[in-house]
């Protein structure tokens, strides 16, 4: 109890950087951990991705507040375009030490985007067995952007599929599509 | 200096990963009419060349292919035929001649590296057990007139084992990237149980990759 009182609690702490680098082995044997856990509590494919994506959420809900605070200081995004490049550039940033290679839109739907990457960190001694070929373990990060794009009043879906390496289809609810359109227009 | 083979063998004996050089002694075909002057017997199911050595056909030999087609277990099947014949009765029937045979070195069928790598595992431990000195390891190289063997165990008991060209350099810096190629691909895959057969894709890559760079450069960088 006399030595609590000499160490410093953790809110008290500034927000420092802290240690940008963490050894990839051990992030790796950590996520196979992760993904052999999952497997163990799902039927399909499908379910082992959807829990990929939620352990992503949790991840990503906790890192916003720290990655806005570091990179913009007190201003958040509001416009839909400026937050993708966000989510592109610092947050991939914070994560991974590179940007994502590419954010298009999709010609079909006004409401899908896609961030493409060749080789998600997250996959690199992953050798996905045959008989689960469509599994793409970037679930998990997809989780991540979601969780980070929730957060900042952008609802949407995002998934991984396995297309041009990895793309992130990111599918936002109608609400922002319409939201943006009216912010374009009384802006002008 | 080209690597011939690659073995990994778990911690029980059991071969989990092998890769082998493209066949590298020569196939000759040759069109023979009948009778054929080499004797030929079946040895382990192979129709093999027993005597009769001549233009470069060796004792050891075995038939490959019978005008084109694959031979399997002593037995081949041709176009718009759906059973197969025995190789050794179809080269008996004059009415089959000239034919035309390929002639080759055995490669070494999965079961035969299954039983040899678990031998070598034995002769390992017998080897480490013979030593007069306490906690010796195995044997970690065998010479031959041919070829060279070497073999490193890690900490954990699996074992990387190399066959190779008489006169390549130590073989030692290969191993070790071995080793760190399977800590990185197989551990660290969540599809992988351990000494289970290895059959990651990235492994195989990164293996491949490995040994062309060794083989070109004869260095192997860290």
């Amino acid at each position: 109890m006399q030595r609590s009182s000499k160490q410093v609690s953790i809110l008290d702490k500034t927000l420092s950087r802290g240690k940008s680098e963490v050894n990839i082995s051990t992030f790796a044997l950590l996520f196979s951990e992760m993904i052999r856990y999952s497997q163990n509590r799902v039927n399909t494919v499908h379910e082992l991705q959807t829990k990929l994506s939620e352990l992503g959420h949790f991840v990503g809900s906790r890192l916003l507040d720290v990655i806005v605070f570091r990179e913009k200081g007190y201003k958040r995004e509001t416009k839909l375009l400026s937050m993708l490049m966000f989510v592109k550039g610092s947050v991939w940033r914070n994560l991974f030490g590179k940007e994502a290679d590419k954010l298009e839109r999709s010609n079909e739907d006004p409401c899908t985007y896609l961030l493409i990457e060749k080789d998600p960190l997250v996959n690199t001694f992953i050798s996905v067995p045959k008989d689960k070929a469509s599994l793409n373990c970037a679930s998990f990060i997809a989780g991540i952007v979601q969780a980070v794009l929730e957060g900042s009043n952008f609802p949407c879906k995002v998934t991984a599929h396995w297309h041009n390496g990895t793309t992130y289809m990111i599918q936002f609810e109608e609400s922002v599509i319409a939201r943006e359109r009216n912010l374009a227009e009384s802006g002008r | 200096m080209p690597i011939f083979h690659v073995f990994v063998v778990n911690r029980a004996g059991s071969l989990i990963y092998d890769w082998d050089m493209a066949p590298r002694a020569p196939e000759l075909e040759k069109t023979l009419s009948f009778p054929i002057d080499f004797r030929l017997e079946a040895i382990d199911q192979r129709p093999t060349v027993v005597f009769g050595e001549r233009d470069g056909v060796r004792v050891g030999h075995v038939v490959l292919a019978v005008n084109g087609r694959p031979v399997q277990t002593g037995r081949v099947s041709f176009e718009g035929s759906e059973t197969d014949v025995d190789v050794l009765t179809y080269l008996q029937d004059e009415r089959n001649f000239p034919v035309s045979l390929k002639f080759g070195r055995p490669s070494l069928t999965t079961n035969e590296k299954i039983i040899l790598s678990s031998m070598f595992h034995s002769l390992y431990a017998i080897g480490a057990q013979l030593s007069p000195a306490a906690k010796s390891s195995g044997i970690r190289s065998l010479d031959t007139d041919q070829f060279r063997l070497q073999c490193f165990q890690s900490t954990t008991g699996t074992k990387f084992v190399l066959i190779a060209d008489t006169q390549s350099a130590s073989l030692d810096q290969v191993l070790r990237k071995i080793y760190e190629l399977y800590a990185d691909f197989a551990l660290k895959n969540p599809f992988y149980s351990l000494d289970m057969p290895i059959r990651c894709e990235l492994f195989d890559t990164a293996l491949k990759s490995l040994i062309e760079k060794f083989e070109r450069s004869g260095v192997v960088t860290v």
